[in-house]
């Protein structure tokens, strides 16, 4: 397809933004700050950081407003804003175990080492509104709580380390190489090795992920799996200290974190578990369990369902590309279009159907012709 | 599942139990160690960096900037417990900022957009690299952000902790 550029007013288009820009503040209420949005709405900016693929919860928080709550428009201004900066490095390589966890529970084992941390959710209780948010003054529900204290955090050991321990995980080969290839960089080329489908899946849009991976469990796919833990907590980003050598840590990334077992005793000799895996920036369960399906979904390399053909699952969930195509459609293709209306009057013509119809159409009331016309497309 | 797989998951919740060993997260950072320096630099408040930097500056001392403060990025890499293997989980907004303040260089890194603090940071680095006469302050108040995140850490996670349940299976009850 090309694209053949249009002209307008620049004055009309200038007046068509500021009529967007004042919807922001069309009525009396307080300018909300991007303070307040980092504070208070932390799911919409970890949910922008996710889907842009960088981590910066303010400017995450002065996205959202920007865009006017919009998380894929959102995540899409932190696209832009860092393809103009420069990378000062990779960091080293984190292990996820060294996670600060600050929920951990396992849907598949009851006792876990460390036990079950529900942390802050709300995933047992009722989904009621909650009118005293309306116009009440914020409290702290936890203010009387009387705390133990329990020191310093525990590293938590993953459980499916542990299930490899006892030989229940498919042991992997060796990594061929050390170094990752990065999808920002470098196209991806099919089939994608694994941790481009991991770093694709980690940017993904919320909503793509999520329906991709429930397509896998509502039947087109194989894999409806256990979840072995879902975690949320902080990991460390590491560099090597110019001067020292030594590994230092520059800041924590809040991620989320989940692991899913997936039954193979069918299909092979000795029966195991495969894994699923899911990291993304910000607390986003939905997200990375969903990262999880499609990651397990993609090892049985199937090309019957949609959530198990990796070409397919890479190129519709990332919400920039996605949005960019679908919403490119509201701008002018007048040269396209027309040519396309040449090509149909042209074919109508030769086929001697445009007569007939003109014929039809005259005996119509005015707006049926219109209508008429527009089948044509 | 079959029976042998239920064998074998209450098998491996055994072996959970029994191989869980605890690792604490914590050791002593000392604001006189470079490497610790520079994380306790990139976990202070960007106003009480400017502050030192202004007063180590007071003087004039001679100052080059050697890297400009500018917001970079950090492809952080975690390692794929599955295949073992490293990818890129996202990139990490960072503001690095080197200077040599009378031949001594100084390094300093925060996190996000913060030009100004890192800037203030990498002369505290080289300040404290040179013992200057501000350092004791500067290492009290190094000192201070240690300990405020040692708490903030250990609250942080007894209100975690707080929330640790046991479930229990109802297997048998009406």
């Amino acid at each position: 397809m090309g694209y053949v550029a249009v002209t307008a007013g620049e004055e009309l288009i200038e007046r068509a933004e500021q009529l967007f820009e004042k919807q922001r503040i069309d009525d009396d209420a307080d300018d909300i700050g991007v303070d307040q949005i980092e504070g208070q709405l932390g799911r919409l900016t970890a949910q922008a950081m996710s889907e842009g693929g960088l981590y910066a919860p303010r400017l995450a928080a002065l996205a959202v407003k920007q865009a006017q709550g919009d998380t894929v428009e959102a995540a899409f201004l932190l696209r832009a804003y860092r393809s103009t900066l420069e990378r000062f490095d990779e960091t080293t390589t984190v292990d996820p175990g060294e996670m600060i966890a600050t929920r951990r529970v396992s849907p598949a084992f009851k006792d876990i080492p460390g036990g079950q941390i529900l942390g802050a959710t709300k995933d047992y209780t009722q989904r009621l509104l909650d009118f005293d948010l309306a116009d009440g003054s914020p409290e702290d529900p936890t203010a009387e709580w009387e705390l133990d204290d329990e020191g310093d955090p525990e590293r938590l050991t993953n459980v499916t380390e542990l299930l490899r321990e006892e030989g229940l995980l498919h042991e992997p080969d060796e990594p061929a190489v050390d170094e990752p290839n990065d999808t920002t960089r470098e196209s991806i080329t099919h089939p994608p090795e694994r941790d481009e489908v991991l770093q694709e899946l980690a940017r993904g849009e919320t909503g793509a992920v999520t329906a991709l991976g429930y397509s896998a469990l509502r039947g087109y796919g194989q894999v409806h799996p256990t979840l072995a833990e879902v975690r949320v907590g902080r990991l460390p980003v590491r560099i090597e200290h110019p001067y020292t050598g030594a590994e230092v840590t520059v800041t924590h990334t809040e991620v989320t974190e989940s692991e899913a077992v997936v039954p193979v005793y069918e299909k092979r000799e000795d029966p195991q578990f495969a894994f699923g895996y899911g990291l993304t920036f910000g607390r986003n369960e939905r997200k990375a369990i969903g990262m999880t399906i499609l990651d397990a979904s993609i090892q049985l390399d199937g090309d019957d369902e949609p959530a198990e053909n990796a070409e397919f699952v890479l190129d519709t969930v990332d919400g920039t590309d996605s949005f960019g195509f679908i919403e490119h459609l509201k701008l002018p293709h007048y040269v396209t279009f027309q040519s396309i209306l040449d090509r149909i009057r042209a074919i109508r013509e030769r086929k001697g159907l445009s007569e007939q119809s003109r014929v039809e159409t005259d005996e119509r009331p005015a707006d049926s012709a219109v209508a008429g016309t527009s089948d044509d497309d | 599942m079959n029976p042998e797989g239920e064998r074998a998951i209450e098998s491996t919740e055994r072996i959970l139990m029994q191989s869980f060993g605890r690792g604490s997260t914590e050791c002593m950072v000392d604001p006189h160690d470079r490497s610790d320096r520079f994380e306790l630099i990139a976990a202070c408040e960007g106003a009480t960096l400017a502050q030192f930097a202004n007063d180590v500056l007071d003087g004039d001392p001679p100052l080059s900037v050697r890297q400009e403060p500018r917001p970079q990025l950090l492809m952080q890499q975690v390692r794929d417990p599955v295949e073992r293997r490293p990818f890129n989980l996202g990139e990490v907004l960072v503001t690095p900022a080197e200077v040599e303040l009378e031949g001594t260089r100084g390094f300093a890194m925060v996190p996000g957009k913060g030009e100004r603090a890192a800037l203030s940071g990498a002369i505290v680095d080289a300040a404290v690299a040179a013992d200057h006469e501000e350092t004791p302050a500067i290492i009290a108040a190094l000192e201070d952000v240690a300990a405020r995140q040692r708490e903030q850490r250990r609250r942080d996670w007894s209100q975690s902790k707080h929330t640790a349940v046991e479930f229990e299976t109802m297997e048998g009850q009406e």
